[in-house]
């Protein structure tokens, strides 16, 4: 191996890295309310994202859009009581380097500890769901340029996903569009893969 | 074209978040397991301390012994006690290595199941609980290997398997121990549902704040 190509092995290795960073870091924003630090984790050439049944929201603007109005808050007040908190445990990421090095995608799998109100009750839930997301990068720097987090069930603490898949539908009135791969748990739904198949190639 | 140096420099930085990432893994299987005197293995000579949930801040590697060894283990090689369990999943390390190369900042989240008792740390009826929290440690780098310099555990909840953290955050904490009594109070003990957040050790990755 000459010297350009272990520059560019390691290249690679450094971009998994920073991909993971950057997925990761989003999840401690995501549960610490630091809205407009995730904004600027977006390239301006995202596409979209989609998260739960909130509905696919376009662009950069659609993605400000999502992260700027703060869908926790509940319905007559201002603030976020500290009840009402959620934690997104990130795991098993695969991330799979485009050869060109300018884009990327990545599997993670997330486990959800949440307390909101739903249909204005205060409710604690545990949550399941996958994210397939995208990545860019943009003058040395990775950026989402793809956010889609898939849920597989919503419960109640209480109940279980058995029992009560989907303990409420966080709808959004400022979609784009529908959310086009919202099939929770029982539906059988299985979210497409990023990663090919390790020994197939498939 | 990134000269051999440079390439050596870049694959150093990726091994050693390599390495403390498996650091706090192992950790991780350790404490599962109740392995002290393995834990006690894993920390500095060099000024290293420990704080978790609110025991308060046990310093020095003598401190660090107390905590685990004294206090968690109930003494020196007292066999854990039949029923306890105690599983904490280190999920979703942030490492961010100093440019010396030499220390090095890691944030996670501890997620877990346990069987513990509540009352005391070692009596009592045993309980079945979730728990979740913040790390936000210390390493550093002695004789090409890493260590823990500071392992810091901010508490979020403890609930009752049955209760969960909207209606009971926090059970079985009852402040330091006066038989194995910390070298400092607790800095931060703020659970649910108090909204404390533990201050990120990692920068943006954009803006680099």
């Amino acid at each position: 191996m000459n010297l350009e190509e272990l520059e560019r092995e390691v290249t690679r290795l450094e971009d998994i890295q920073e991909i993971e960073d950057l997925q990761q870091k989003y999840g401690y924003y995501m549960d610490t309310g630091y809205r407009q630090e995730i904004v600027e984790l977006f390239s301006e050439n995202t596409e979209s994202v989609e998260i739960e049944s909130t509905g696919l929201f376009l662009g950069k603007e659609g993605a400000t859009r999502w992260y700027l109005v703060d869908d926790l808050l509940p319905e007559g007040m201002t603030t976020v009581p500290s009840w009402i908190a959620v934690r997104i445990l990130m795991s098993q990421d695969a991330i799979t380097i485009d050869p060109s090095g300018t884009t990327a995608k990545g599997r993670w799998n997330t486990w959800l500890a949440e307390a909101m109100t739903v249909g204005g009750v205060p409710r604690q839930q545990w949550v399941q769901g996958y994210y397939e997301n995208e990545y860019i990068k943009e003058n040395g720097r990775w950026y989402f340029k793809k956010l889609h987090w898939n849920v597989t069930f919503f419960t109640s603490f209480e109940a279980g996903w058995l029992r009560i898949p989907l303990l409420g539908l966080l709808n959004r009135k400022d979609m784009d569009a529908p959310s086009p791969h919202f099939h929770p748990y029982p539906s059988g739904y299985q979210l497409p893969y990023s990663f090919k198949h390790p020994v197939t190639g498939k | 074209m990134a000269t051999l140096e440079e390439l050596q420099a870049r694959i150093t930085r990726l091994e050693d978040i390599k390495q403390i990432k498996k650091l706090q893994h192992i950790y991780g299987y350790y404490q599962d397991y109740g392995q002290w005197q393995k834990i006690v293995d894993l920390f500095s000579d060099n000024g290293p301390s420990v704080e978790e949930a609110d025991l308060g801040v046990y310093k020095g590697k003598e401190g660090i012994k107390r905590y685990f060894i004294d206090l968690l283990g109930g003494g020196p090689n007292k066999p854990r006690r039949p029923g306890i369990l105690s599983i904490m999943f280190q999920l979703q390390g942030v490492v961010t290595v100093d440019p010396s190369g030499k220390t090095a900042q890691g944030r996670w989240y501890g997620m877990g199941m346990e069987a513990k008792p509540t009352v005391s740390l070692h009596e009592g009826e045993l309980r079945q609980t979730w728990i979740h929290g913040v790390y936000e440690n210390d390493y550093i780098k002695e004789d090409g290997k890493w260590k823990f310099k500071k392992l810091y555990f901010n508490l979020t909840f403890r609930t009752p398997f049955e209760d969960g953290w909207l209606k009971v955050p926090v059970v079985g904490q009852h402040g330091p121990s006066a038989e194995v009594p910390p070298d400092a109070p607790p800095t931060a003990y703020l659970p649910y549902p108090l909204g404390y957040h533990v201050p990120f050790s990692f920068k943006h990755p954009i803006s680099g704040k």
